[in-house]
């Protein structure tokens, strides 16, 4: 069966430097592939070139399609991009913004939506809690509810692959597993797949199917969870021991 | 609700228009008015008492004067939106990016030189006007990415701010040169509807509606440009091309404005703000409300501007930037308290 992502051999960055350098990996349908490693790493550079927003060399595939040769409108039915949200500029409704997913959907140039394109945006709201929220402006929202704004968006979307930039940032312990919960249940769905940049090492434990280890531009290593978070990989990249550190802490919490 | 506001948004419109031919030194009626455009448009008969002079005030001096405004302030308010938009900030204006330097300049050289292309008569300066204001947009963009590859947004604002400088430095330059057209260059560039006439009302539709156009059919990637250029890119929009065609059409707006009026500030400003104030944020609403809400605040300054010292006129954009100036401030402060 053919990956419903494959990278190979990639090489991007800006201004005509490389930050990522040879990075190749695949990603099968159902799973949710986690890129971890320390700042500065290219992670988010990595995210960025597969979802067509900046240059790349070698090869990103999604099925059998090289994503450069797809149309921007047609790649964002397959690929959504979660960002990191500086800040918002102009104060759009929560479900006015949701709405805005269903941009590549649309063919006309008003943006009038369908009953279908409304049933999904109901359904994106309501998976991260939202509906109540639906006429506030969101610059009225707290940095949480901003990131579920945006998930929902990504989900009003409806594309095959998710990508995640540090989604858990702004969000409390309890939305943290919430929102990776969401994802897991979202590419048990139909032909999708998730590719999530993570910080937070146990969040990784908790919802990785595979994990790719990047330390300065190049993969360093890549498996599953428990390949590569329980090896002296970890230590190697970020030069501490990460697994007694954990433990250690562990057992204050009496475990 | 929004049916209703957008209601009241046409009806003050029509009322403000109807308003600026009705006031003036020669007295007439809605019916007078009426009745003259019809005659003119329809060849109907005129009704016997009205005078050939006030058909004729009606007709050739205060119609396309009150049409002219309307036309001007509409394409200011339009591509006052898509520039905010562009820029993710309400309180950037076309302005910042040279359109009305640029076209100044070469207006006043016009002026002062005397000098009329053959064929385009009296058109001469408000199309050399358009076109030089376009380009010093081209002219700003050219720089923009030979500095900064990816157009970011506050090198455009930068580089337009740098050449503003330098072409009002020119500018500044020729007053001093031709001093015995300072009166007419100055007065061009503080802005005027008198003395205008159907020609120019004629060049304003034609600029207008092609400018209204290539932007209008954009707002939905405005919308999800003003969350930023990686988002808009992520969701689907083509964002070099749209963004190069929504300058190019606002600077086509704005730059046809200024030519046939001279540089009235502060409209693209206010225009856009109480439409995003009334409606939110969706371009699909707040451009074309921008644009009708512009036209009215121009007549509207209009009004005031020839008749608060009547029989003498105030220049219109002494008038916007009275009223625009303080508006500015508050909506700055208040953002940043």
């Amino acid at each position: 069966m053919i990956p419903i992502l494959s990278v190979s051999h990639v090489y991007c960055g800006y201004h005509g430097r490389d930050i990522i350098k040879n990075v190749s990996f695949t990603v099968e349908a159902g799973t949710n592939l986690c890129i971890i490693g320390p700042n500065g790493c290219g992670k988010s550079t990595l995210l960025k070139a597969l979802a067509h927003l900046i240059p790349y060399r070698g090869s990103i595939r999604i099925g059998e399609t090289e994503i450069s040769q797809i149309q921007r409108k047609t790649l964002a039915k397959q690929v959504a991009l979660l960002t990191q949200i500086s800040s918002v500029y102009f104060p759009y409704t929560v479900y006015e913004t949701v709405a805005l997913g269903r941009y590549c959907h649309i063919d006309s140039v008003l943006p009038r939506l369908t009953a279908v394109d409304k049933e999904i945006i109901e359904d994106s709201l309501e998976k991260v809690g939202l509906q109540d929220l639906r006429d506030t402006k969101i610059n009225q929202l707290s940095g949480g509810q901003l990131q579920r704004v945006f998930l929902a968006k990504t989900f009003a979307q409806d594309p095959k692959i998710i990508l995640l930039d540090e989604p858990t940032n702004h969000l409390d312990l309890k939305y943290q597993i919430e929102l990776l919960e969401y994802v897991s249940q979202w590419i048990k769905h139909k032909e999708r797949a998730a590719v999530t940049v993570l910080h937070d090492l146990n969040l990784v434990q908790a919802c990785a199917d595979r994990v790719i280890l990047l330390h300065q531009g190049e993969s360093h290593s890549s498996g599953r969870p428990q390949e590569i978070l329980l090896t002296d990989a970890l230590e190697e990249v970020y030069k501490i021991d990460v697994k007694k550190w954990m433990t250690n802490v562990l057992q204050k919490w009496g475990a | 609700m929004n049916k209703r506001r957008i209601l009241l948004v046409i009806t003050t419109a029509i009322t403000v228009m109807l308003l600026a031919v009705l006031i003036g030194t020669v007295g007439v009626t809605a019916a007078d008015i009426v009745n003259i455009i019809l005659h003119k448009l329809f060849r109907l008969p005129l009704r016997p008492d009205l005078q050939p002079n006030t058909v004729s005030i009606i007709w050739t001096l205060r119609l396309p004067r009150v049409l002219l405004a309307f036309l001007v302030g509409a394409a200011l308010g339009a591509s006052g939106t898509v520039i905010q938009s562009l820029l993710k900030n309400t309180l950037a204006s076309p302005y910042t990016l040279g359109v009305s330097s640029g076209a100044s300049f070469s207006a006043g050289l016009i002026i002062a030189l005397g000098f009329s292309i053959p064929l385009l008569g009296n058109l001469t300066l408000p199309i050399v006007g358009f076109l030089s204001g376009l380009a010093t947009v081209f002219a700003v963009i050219a720089f923009t990415k030979r500095v900064d590859k990816e157009l970011s947004n506050n090198t455009i604002i930068l580089v337009g701010m740098v050449f503003s400088l330098f072409v009002n430095a020119a500018y500044t330059i020729l007053t001093a040169l031709f001093r015995e057209s300072l009166e007419g260059i100055i007065m061009w560039q503080m802005g005027s509807f008198a003395m205008r006439g159907w020609s120019y009302v004629r060049a304003a539709v034609i600029f207008i509606v092609i400018g209204l156009l290539g932007v209008i059919k954009y707002t939905q990637e405005m919308d999800l440009l003003s969350f930023g250029e990686d988002e808009a890119k992520a969701n689907g929009v083509e964002t070099d091309k749209v963004k190069k065609q929504l300058l190019v059409f606002s600077s086509v707006l704005t730059g046809s404005a200024v030519a046939l009026s001279g540089a009235i500030g502060f409209v693209d400003l206010i225009a856009p703000h109480v439409a995003r104030r009334l409606f939110g944020s969706q371009h699909i609403y707040v451009l074309p409300i921008s644009a009708v809400l512009g036209g009215t605040l121009m007549i509207f300054s209009d009004i005031v501007a020839r008749t608060i010292i009547a029989p003498s006129e105030l220049p219109v954009g002494a008038v916007t930037a009275l009223i625009g100036a303080p508006f500015f401030a508050y909506i700055y402060f208040k953002k940043s308290r």
